[in-house]
């Protein structure tokens, strides 16, 4: 009776083909919830509108890289940069002006932030939805029996590859000690001589750059490019929420699980499932260890 | 290695905190290369001053509303913080505010944060680590789980990295064993006779810091209720009984004293 609503299957390659999926899908949500714990950790703001900026970034892949038809890596450069000056946006002509501000309000400021880029959306590119990208190799191969697709093995590789700059940045360059300063303590970071600004600005430049990457990857795999995919954001706060919203490597980490959590549950279960089954791995992960699996309250001072 | 000291000079300085006045028309001067103390009890008004050297009050939502900050001659009122560290001022802030997920190497390249000469910087780290040679084994350490005499250490450190002409210490001696306070002050006594750094520590260990400091003023609820050399205000017996007390403690606050003793009148000290 139990599985009247699934279609459970033993198969290994099947499920093989699933874990897959599920590790290039988790990769997408991993840049995404890295982006979002990112302005979280550094800025203390709870960013609603990440998949919104995702969903800027798959539309401005389809001026760039379909409609004025560039060169990939050129299309690709010009997608991040545009996407780097709108987060200088986002942070000099908003966010500049909420510090200091309530936690809701700036939270409601996204939210608006968020509404805006919708309708901005909208009017530019119209209702239709669009196809999905195309520019990766589309192939696939066999391996073990499961079909893996190019695209899925090329996300992860990327993803994997941006995820290591990232952490170098933040571990070995001084613009990276700076911002992991002001997320320690930003009154003593600007008592050092460090402009919490100039870093905030950055944080945001690098989210929104993140999330261009994001959105670039995720047109390749979703159904297709509408005003939908924001909800990408949706599905990347579990993620986040899961590896502790103040632990970077952690989100990576939540990130993978929960894209694997769903592909299963969308290949057993049924396409219906995927949302539930990533929620209640949230509220399961909040109910046992309410600071996710990786998130620490910050170390008091002794 | 800073090149002599930068002279601080503060005039009519007010400063709200939305309606509350936290410092009210005081003026405080420190001459290049002076080593000058700034006393008072709790909520006299010390770590506003600081701010508004700063130019941190933005962070509490605090404004200069009168009065003039000059360092080595030039306003920096209105300046952001980074440009006044630029200009040669570091400090060590009240409660030390390390960073507590950062390690203690880190902590220190952050003092490091306005210099431009990059080459420079790894020098003044080994520097630091000859004056402070407990630290060398705790570089990878993280911050935060240090004791509080290595906190206090990393905090001075770090803002000797920026190789000042005005070095701030905002209660130094805060919650820590009195062997490890003496050295601090005599590091400090130290650092402003060999490289000629001025220094302004603001305390509310008044007896410690009139032994190491040539002038003082006594803050008390935001305005200079006092000033004078160390020794005018360690023979001026309203200090005596304020700040320095029976046994060279220093009472908590101007109230603990006051309300036990009947009221008893506090003497002119104006």
């Amino acid at each position: 009776m139990l599985l009247a609503f699934g279609n459970f299957t033993a198969d290994p390659s099947v499920n093989l083909q699933f874990l897959i999926g599920g590790l290039a899908l988790g990769a997408i949500y991993a840049v995404v919830a890295l982006g979002f714990v990112l302005v979280y950790k550094s800025t203390d703001v709870l960013n609603l509108a990440h998949g919104e900026f995702l969903m800027l970034g798959a539309y401005f892949a389809l001026t760039f890289l379909v409609s004025e038809n560039l060169n990939f890596f050129l299309g690709v450069f010009v997608l991040l940069l545009v996407m780097l000056v709108f987060g200088l946006l986002v942070h000099y002509g908003i966010m500049r002006r909420m510090v200091g501000q309530g936690f809701f309000a700036i939270v409601l400021i996204t939210l608006g932030i968020a509404t805006i880029i919708r309708a901005l959306l909208l009017i530019f590119y119209g209702p239709t939805e669009r196809a999905r990208l195309d520019l990766l190799p589309q192939g696939s191969f066999e391996i073990g029996g499961a079909t893996v697709r190019h695209v899925d093995i090329i996300i992860f590789a990327v993803v994997a590859a941006c995820v290591l700059l990232f952490f170098a940045f933040f571990k070995y360059t001084r613009l990276g000690l700076h911002m992991r300063a002001v997320a320690d303590d930003i009154e003593a970071a600007a008592a050092m001589g460090i402009d919490p600004d100039k870093v905030y600005a950055m944080t945001w430049a690098a989210a929104m750059v993140m999330a261009g990457l994001g959105g670039l990857l995720f047109g390749h795999v979703t159904g297709a490019i509408d005003r939908s995919i924001e909800a990408i954001g949706l599905r990347a706060f579990p993620a986040a929420v899961v590896g502790g919203l103040t632990s970077l490597g952690g989100s990576i980490v939540g990130g993978l699980v929960v894209g694997i959590i769903e592909q299963f549950a969308n290949g057993h279960l049924g396409t219906k499932w995927r949302e539930p089954v990533a929620f209640s791995v949230m509220f399961i992960v909040l109910l046992v260890r309410p600071n996710g699996l990786w998130g620490r309250k910050d170390l008091e001072r002794v | 290695m800073s090149v002599g000291g930068l002279g601080l000079k503060i005039e009519g300085l007010t400063v709200v905190y939305g309606g509350v006045t936290a410092l009210d028309d005081v003026h405080i001067n420190v001459p290049p290369g002076g080593f000058v103390s700034v006393l008072g009890a709790n909520g006299a008004g010390k770590t506003t001053l600081v701010r508004s050297i700063t130019s941190l009050l933005y962070l509490h939502k605090g404004r200069v509303r009168r009065g003039s900050i000059e360092l080595g001659g030039e306003s920096v009122v209105g300046k952001k913080s980074p440009e006044i560290v630029a200009a040669g001022v570091a400090q060590v802030p009240e409660g030390r505010k390390l960073f507590p997920n950062l390690t203690v190497r880190e902590n220190l390249l952050c003092g490091a944060a306005s210099r431009s000469d990059l080459g420079g910087i790894d020098e003044s780290l080994e520097q630091n680590l000859e004056l402070f040679p407990q630290l060398r084994p705790l570089l990878a350490q993280t911050a935060g789980l240090l004791s509080g005499g290595e906190q206090q250490m990393v905090a001075v450190g770090r803002a000797l990295m920026s190789q000042p002409s005005l070095l701030i210490c905002d209660e130094l001696s805060l919650g820590l064993a009195p062997k490890i306070v003496h050295r601090l002050f005599e590091l400090l006594t130290e650092i402003n006779e060999a490289r000629g750094t001025s220094i302004l520590v603001i305390e509310q260990n008044a007896s410690l810091a009139l032994e190491h400091a040539a002038s003082a003023y006594v803050l008390e609820l935001g305005r200079v209720l006092m000033e004078g050399t160390a020794a005018e205000l360690r023979g001026n017996p309203m200090v005596q009984e304020l700040y320095l007390g029976g046994g060279g403690e220093a009472h908590t606050s101007y109230a603990a004293i006051e309300r036990p003793r009947g009221g008893r009148p506090a003497g002119g000290g104006r």
